[in-house]
Parts: structure tokens; sequence; C-alpha cells
């Protein structure tokens, strides 16, 4: 018997099915795809700019702000949870994977990108720690088309205030190839005699530059940065890339395994494609299997569908929003320019979400559960613009660890 | 300060100004085209890539049916790379006037345009997404052709003879004295330098913005009213042949399979300004809804981008009724020697894509009448640079080409397979091109993911290979985006909603690419500001039965007051 069905497997979703598993629940994950996080850059953000103070949006110390920003954006998820609890819950994740993430001391990181920006986040992997040089060598091998490294040298002498001189290498991982997938550059890393000739051919053509940038592709491992840094004998930083995310899929993999360890039972590949409900509480939820509709009832159900970018929310050709799979209200969805001329402001768009109580139960307009055991975490919720902000990874686990906790206590107390 | 002479001067870079360049280039003139932005930038880049059969024509307009089935061939002949012979049908739907499918069979046989009636089931077959409640159907020897394909390589042609044609210079002056022209001034956009060119041709094919360089020419002004028709482009092909409606000409009445696209076009909208054509949200509607009545499902296809071209409708008192000598169908031609006592300038307007080497020889021949001279046209008989006899462009192409090539050159654009090689190229060939004026020549970012993944690369290898420093191309990166965009949010639905979550989250989320800093302004874009303020989409949430029944009382309205063939 399964007491909670976790829809989705986000990180949100892995987060949730962990905690209520480690809570003693018997729990399933339903999930349609690999889930997000692998498509993300593998640090967890908290908050890492503010469109409140245009002369300095950087964020530095992201949990004295919270409050503040929760307070000038009502319907933000932060708004939902405290400071305090944000905190706790990424702490809390930093700790399952204590190989991945380096426990936050309360201050943001700055990790180079790919175009040259020195971008805000919270926790990162140890291959990612900035130590604030005052020159660095920007190396990428030739067969990885996402990396440019004089163009990311070039403007982090602007970001990051240093000298930056960028090299190549020329090292495919099978003879002739003109281009390898990061995955494929990441695997190959892993190996030791791969290793040893990549860093060996680093070290050859840099400069005397006190860090070596490399493109997020340093191994699916968690310690292949750190050899490759041995060997080279300086100081390696990783590079965040556009998807699919090297840095992304360890945690994924991290994750994944420890929910499996805790006891999840995991379902892939299958959609959830509706649900079956009576007098404010959801009894089942159908997954579209093989040949037939399998309903997979459950005492609780934690919904980490994922927004815009999942298909969990939706607008079709006539302007409607929707959630897709509950019909949850969306507040603010009618409301006109929804979507504007103007590439570089935030869409209204992608702030629509779900809303929800303290629990994480979505609500109606008087701000009613609208299910008494249903509940939305991660990028389903509400008020924020993730990818602008740079909040949608501490969202995800605090919204997760708040609804387990929520249906834990709740069955405790009973 | 750059001087130089030349015997012609044509002013605009689409496929009218084009063809003339390489007929005058031909038949032995001296000459040099000029264009403020790049070529085929305005309409003859903004279209839905019909290369008519003439089917459209046999019932309203037959000289022009007559005219569009022989230019069809010969561009099919001598411009093989631009066009690919996808054929088309037209079919009668349930809505449509089932009469007027004998109309069109006897206008077909009066005009010579091949068609042939074939049965429902058949055309079901050839294209299984089809309505199948149409009662009708017809296939004609319609294809789609690439306006910039068609431009460069007819560009090319003209160079092999010694015309040339400089880009983003953007013309100041007409200059004329003692009642003939005697040059052209202009400014080079993309260095500031000043360029004099001195000639006695001044051929006026600057479409919409013709009215503009009279105006300059400081005649009295020429009347052009443009009219702006909208297109989408939907993923993938839909369909894998033209689907026309039969009907006398109308709004949304046509589905164009090009290159990896389905394009539905169009409108026929009287504007003010050709700089400023906005994308409406009621005609985005309206296009769906024409899309759904050929294909039913249309509305949950994934639409990539729109835009909106510019018609170079002319209408001028001026210009003797009766003098039709030298026009095609659809195209007026303003003699200034007649209208305004001027020698040495021409002005022309109108035409369709289809036509523009016929339009060519035609305006040609009217410079050559006022010069009292005479020399053959040759551009029906040769094949222009680049272009393998007899090999139209197939969609297969490049997937041909790059499982060839793809241990030498990585793959830069997925969506529409274009390697690292074919952009550095082209890159050094113009190395002051935005990535924008690349695009158009090589479709990098022009598929379902419109720049997600491509844009960064490019900025990055343009850099990588010395051609522009990193300032500019992160510059050029970001107005590249911005430029999308234009076209992304007027139609942006469905999982095209999914994609740009996508995509802003890689480059805002991971890259954080707003945070990178970048000059202000990379580039002067006389034509691309086409709709970037935060005007809000006018409401759209209107049901579908008043938003087909509203749109086809106004529809009716604008093709009775616009349409050039109706008008002319």
């Amino acid at each position: 018997m399964t007491d909670t069905v976790v829809i989705g497997s986000g990180l949100a979703g892995l987060v949730a099915a962990i905690r209520l598993a480690l809570g003693g629940q018997q729990v399933t994950l339903l999930t349609f795809g690999t889930g997000g996080t692998q498509l993300g850059q593998g640090t967890i953000d908290v908050l890492g700019y503010t469109s409140d103070d245009p002369d300095d949006p950087s964020v530095h110390w992201p949990f004295d702000e919270l409050p503040r920003y929760a307070g000038a954006h009502p319907r933000h998820p932060y708004a939902r949870l405290s400071a305090d609890q944000v905190r706790r819950a990424v702490d809390w994740l930093a700790t399952l994977v204590p190989d991945l993430l380096i426990p936050g001391d309360g201050r943001n990181h700055v990790v180079p990108t790919a175009v040259g920006a020195m971008r805000p986040t919270y926790l990162v992997q140890p291959s990612m720690v900035w130590p604030d040089p005052t020159s660095v060598a920007v190396v990428g091998p030739r067969q990885i088309k996402d990396f440019y490294p004089e163009m990311t040298a070039a403007n982090l002498e602007k970001t990051a205030e240093v000298t930056a001189t960028g090299y190549h290498i020329d090292l495919p991982t099978r003879r002739g190839e003109a281009e390898s997938a990061p995955v494929v550059y990441a695997t190959a890393l892993d190996d030791e005699q791969f290793r040893l000739g990549f860093a060996t051919e680093v070290a050859r053509v840099i400069g005397d530059e006190e860090v070596v940038c490399l493109p997020a592709i340093l191994g699916l491992k968690a310690d292949t940065s750190w050899r490759i840094a041995k060997i080279i004998g300086r100081p390696v930083v990783e590079t965040l890339m556009p998807p699919p995310s090297i840095p992304g899929m360890r945690l994924n993999e991290a994750l994944l395994a420890i929910a499996k360890e805790a006891g999840v039972r995991l379902i892939t590949g299958s959609k959830v494609v509706g649900f079956e409900g009576a007098s404010g509480q959801v009894t089942a939820v159908t997954l579209r299997q093989a040949g037939r509709d399998q309903a997979y009832p459950a005492n609780s159900f934690v919904y980490a569908g994922g927004g815009f970018e999942s298909g969990s929310l939706s607008m079709d050709s006539y302007g409607e929003v929707t959630e897709t799979l509950f019909g949850l209200p969306l507040p603010g969805a009618d409301q006109p320019r929804l979507i504007t001329g103007n590439y570089w402001k935030d869409q209204k768009l992608f702030s629509l979400g779900v809303d929800v109580d303290k629990t994480m139960r979505p609500v109606n307009a008087t701000g009613q559960a609208i299910y008494n055991n249903l509940y939305a975490v991660g990028g389903l919720l509400a008020g924020a613009i993730r990818w602008t902000e740079k909040s949608g990874d501490a969202i995800a686990v605090a919204s997760a660890v708040q609804a387990s906790d929520s249906i834990v206590g709740k069955e405790t107390n009973v | 300060m750059r001087k130089l002479t030349t015997d012609v001067v044509v002013i605009g870079g689409g496929s009218t100004g084009i063809g003339v360049l390489r007929d005058c280039a031909m038949r032995g003139y001296r000459t040099i085209l000029v264009d403020r932005a790049d070529l085929a930038q305005g309409t003859s880049g903004r279209f839905h890539g019909l290369l008519h059969s003439g089917g459209r024509y046999v019932v309203s307009d037959p000289e022009s049916a007559r005219e569009c089935a022989q230019e069809n061939a010969i561009l099919t002949r001598i411009q093989p790379d631009a066009v690919e012979c996808t054929g088309g049908l037209f079919v009668v739907t349930e809505q449509d006037d089932p009469e007027f499918g004998d109309k069109f069979l006897a206008g077909a046989g009066a005009t010579q345009v091949p068609v042939e009636e074939i049965s429902v089931s058949r055309a079901l077959a050839r294209e299984p997404r089809l309505n199948p409640s149409i009662t009708r159907a017809f296939l004609v020897q319609d294809g789609t052709v690439d306006g910039w394909q068609l431009a460069w390589t007819a560009t090319q042609s003209a160079v092999q003879y010694g015309g040339q044609a400089l880009t983003y210079h953007k013309v100041n002056q007409v200059h004329h004295a003692n009642g003939a022209v005697t040059g052209v001034s202009c400014t080079d956009l993309k260095t500031g330098e000043e360029v004099q060119i001195e000639c006695s041709f001044v051929l006026n094919c600057a479409g919409p913005w013709a009215g503009q360089i009279t105006h300059m020419a400081g005649l009295p002004p020429v009347a052009v009213v443009p009219g702006r028709g909208i297109m989408i482009a939907m993923s993938h092909r839909i369909v894998n042949t033209v689907i026309n409606r039969c009907i006398y000409p109308a709004d949304g009445d046509i589905l164009v399979p090009v290159h990896t696209v389905c394009i539905i076009g169009t409108t026929d909208v009287k504007v003010a300004d050709p700089d400023h054509l906005e994308i409406p949200r009621e005609e985005v509607q309206q296009m769906l809804d024409s899309g759904e009545e050929l294909i039913p499902g249309f509305r949950q296809a994934r639409a990539l981008h729109a835009w909106a071209g510019a018609r170079p409708l002319i209408q001028d008192d001026r210009v003797a009724a009766s003098d039709t000598r030298h026009m095609s169908r659809g195209m007026a031609v303003i003699d200034h020697l007649e209208r305004d006592n001027l020698k040495g300038l021409i002005t022309i307007g109108g035409g369709k894509l289809t036509t523009y080497r016929l339009m060519a020889e035609h305006i040609v021949n009217a410079m050559e009448e006022q010069l009292e001279t005479s020399h053959p046209c040759r551009t029906a008989e040769e094949i222009c640079p680049g272009n393998e006899p007899g090999h139209n462009y197939m969609i297969t192409h490049r997937l041909k080409d790059r499982e060839a090539d793809r241990m030498t050159s990585p793959i830069i654009c997925e969506c529409e397979l274009m390697n690292r090689e074919m952009f550095t190229t082209l890159l050094k060939e113009h190395p002051h091109a935005s990535f924008d004026d690349l695009r158009r020549q090589l479709r990098v970012g022009m598929g379902p993911c419109q720049g997600g993944f491509c844009s960064s690369r490019v900025a990055g290898i343009a850099h990588e290979e010395g051609v522009i420093d990193a300032a500019r191309a992160t510059g050029l990166l970001k107005l590249f985006l911005e430029h999308r965009w234009i076209g992304v949010w007027p139609i942006l639905h469905g999982d095209q909603v999914r994609q740009v979550a996508l995509d802003d989250w890689m480059l805002h989320g991971t890259l954080d690419i707003s945070h990178v800093p970048s000059p202000a302004q990379v580039e002067t874009d006389p034509v691309d500001g086409s709709h970037t303020g935060d005007d809000p989409p006018a409401a759209i949430r209107k049901p579908v039965s008043t938003m087909t029944a509203s749109h086809a009382a106004t529809g009716q309205q604008r093709r009775s007051a616009l349409r050039p063939e109706e008008t002319r």
C-alpha cells in the first residue's frame, strides 16, 4: 500500500520522495521523463538577483534578503515559507549529498558561465568554488561546441575583474570525431587514462594563471574534477554550460540513488493523466501505461510536475492558461499583457502558478485548501520567475520538505 | 568620402531590384545596387514562400496566371537551388462555394496553367493531414522558393557580369541637374562613410519605400500604400504539398511547406508605415482558424515564429491609365520623364516574387526605351552561379551533406543542420554582418528552438575566428535573441511556451546572459524594428465562433479595398 504518491522526478519530486520515505512513508514516485535537474546548472539557488534595485541587483546574503523580498512579493513561494524554513531545507539537502554540495555559510557563491557571466548561486559543487583569483586560464576542448574559451575569458575580464586568457586543446574522446556530447566527454574523463591525457594537455597549453576554468563536463563522478586539478597542479573551476548539464546529472543520480535506497518505488516513462477525487479529497491518480490506465490510490499526493517548461502549466492557442492535471486555479491567469514584446523584461506568464497555503496545499480564491490531501511543490508554484531571480532550486527543495513534513506530521498526529 | 561612377543605380535590394541589377549587368550596363539593409530583408524575405503555379489567378486574373506559369518554369530552371518542386493542391472545403471548382478548371484551361482534378481519396493519400471533408481537389505545379537564396544567387550572377550590390548603404539624396539624373548619395551604415555614386540612370525598386526615394529626388509624392500581411511558420512539414483554398483569393488561404516548416498566410491590411508592421493577435487567430479548416488539429500544432511583410502597392494619379506597355500584372511603372519631366528615373511598384525576373525585363526595357537603345534580355537563359542544372532543392539535402561531413565540422544549429564550416565561411565573406544577416542565408536559429541552443555558439565562434571582438559578439548575440523574440511573442502558445521556458532557463537561468556587459548598441537596424514595445496583445479570449464570423466580415471588406489586382 502506498501512503503517498509523488508526481514528478525533478528536484522537488525527488526531495519530497526522499523526505517522505525517510519519514517512514511508503512512497510511489510516478514520472514521465527524467526530471529537470539534468537541465539546470547543478547548484542550489536560493535568491541571486532582485529586480528591486537596478543598480545592484545581486544578492550576497540570500537568507537576510528573503523576508524583505517575500514582503515585497506577497504571491511568491517565499511568502509561504520562512527564511528559516528555506535555510534548514537546503542545509538538510547538503547533508544528503555531502560529496556533491558544499555546506552553505549563508553567503552566495558566484560561478562563471560559458558566456562569461559570474552567476550568483548558494550551494555549489566542490568543482565550482571560485577562489577569487587575479588571473585565470579558460580552457576548452575543440570537440565541445557549447564552450568558446576566448569569449568566456574576454567577458570574465569584465565580470570577474581578472586577467583571463582562453586556450584550446584538441582532444577527441574518439579518434576523428568533430564533436563530443558532454556526457560522452564526461564519461571519458572518469577514465583514468583519458583523464591523464586531458589534464596533461591542459597543463601544457596554459600560462602561469592561478586558476583553470574548464567547461562543466568534468566527469559524472564527483571526484573527477579534483583528480584533474591534482594533475594540473592548480585549482580547477567548472564553468556552467547549457544542458545537458553534467553537474545536474551528478546531483540527479545521487538523489535518485538515495530515493531508491530509502525504499521509494519508482515508476518511470508513464504519464499521470487524471485523478479520482471526492468531497475535498484526492483518492487516486491515473497513470497511462501501455495498454491501459492504472489507478494509483494513496492517502496523500505530492504534485511536483514542474511549470510551463514541463507542460504541467500550459497556454492554448486562445491564450487560456491552465494547470493540466488537476485543473487547479491559477491566480492572475486572466490578466492582460501576460507576454510582451520586450525580450529583456520578465514575462508575467512565467510567474503564473498554483497558490498554496503554508502546508503547500493548493488553495482557492478565499485561501481554502481545495483538496485536503493534495500538495503542490516546485515549479508549479505561483509568484517567482525562477531563472531571472535564481531561486528555483531552493523553492523546489523547501516546498518539497514543507509538504512532506506536513504529510508526515499530520499522519503522526492522527 | 568614397566616389563611384556607374551607368545605372538600382535602389532596393529586394527581388525586383536584384532582378534589375542582374538584367542590366547582363545587357552590359555598369550597375550598382544599394539597399539600406541586407538583400531581401524587406518584403522579398517576408512572404509565405510560394512559387506560384498560376493556379491562384486562373479565375481572378488570367494574364497573371499565364505569367506565373511561365516564370515558375523559368525560375525552377535557372535558380534550382532556391526552388523546391513540392506541387500544390487546390482544395474545396465544405465552407467553400462548390461551383468555384468548375470556374477554376475552366480558367486553367484558358490560361494553359496545368491543373489536374484528382479524387479526394488520392489527395488524402498524398496529404494525410488534410481535412477529410474536402469535396474536390486539384493538383497544380506550385513550388516553394527561398527568397533569400533567390536574391543571393541572382546577385552572384549579376556580380559575374560586373554588377555590384552595396548592402547597408542608405540613400540620402537622388541628384539631378538640367532635367536629368546625375547621381545618388548614400551613407554606408556599417562604417558611417559617405558614398557618392555618379550615374545617368536610377531605377527606384524600393517597393514600399519607393515614395521615400522619389521624395529624396525632390519630386511630387508618389503614393505608396503598403499592405501588411502576416505569416506564421509552424514547426515541421505538416504538409509536403502547397495547400490552397480553392476560392477567390482571400485571407488565410494558403499553407506552404518551406524548408523545415510550414507557413500559413496571409492577411492584407493597409498600413501607414512599412517600417512598423504589427502582428495583431486578431490576425493570428484568423490564421489559426484558417489553418484549422485546412488541417484539423492545426491549433494544437506548434507555431514557431510569425512575421509581417508589406506589399508594395503604388497608387499614383499621374500614371497614364493607358500606359500598360511596360507593365507586368500587379506591377506599376512610373516613368518620371513623362510624369515629372525628369530624365533617368523610373519608379517601380507592386509585383510578386514569382514574376520578379519578368518584371525586371520589363523595367530594363522601359529604361532602354528612354535611352533609345536596345539589347536582348538573356536572364531566362542562364543558370545562376552555384546552382547545379536540374538539381532542385529538397528538404533532405542538408541531412545528406551533414552525414558526409559530420566528422570534420560540428553541427552548430541542430534544428536547421548548419555546421560550423558553413557559418565561418559566410562570416568571413561578410565580416560586418549581424547574426540575422547570416541567418537569412544559413537559416541558423530558424527552427523549433528559435536560437535557444545555437545563438551563444555562433557568438563564440565569430569571436574565436577573430572576425569580431567579444563585446560585439556579446552584443550581436543579445540583438539576435531580441530579434527572434519579435516573431515569437505574438504567436506564443502551446508547445512553444515549453520551448521558450527552456530557452529562458538556459540563457538567463544557467548562463545568466543578461548580466554579461555589452555595448549599448551594436547595430543600426532600419527594418527589424517591427514591434518591440510593451504594447499589450489585443484581447484574445474570444470564443472561436465569434472570432471566425467577425473576421470573415472584415476580411471581405479588406479584400475589396486593398487587393492589388482589384484596385488597379
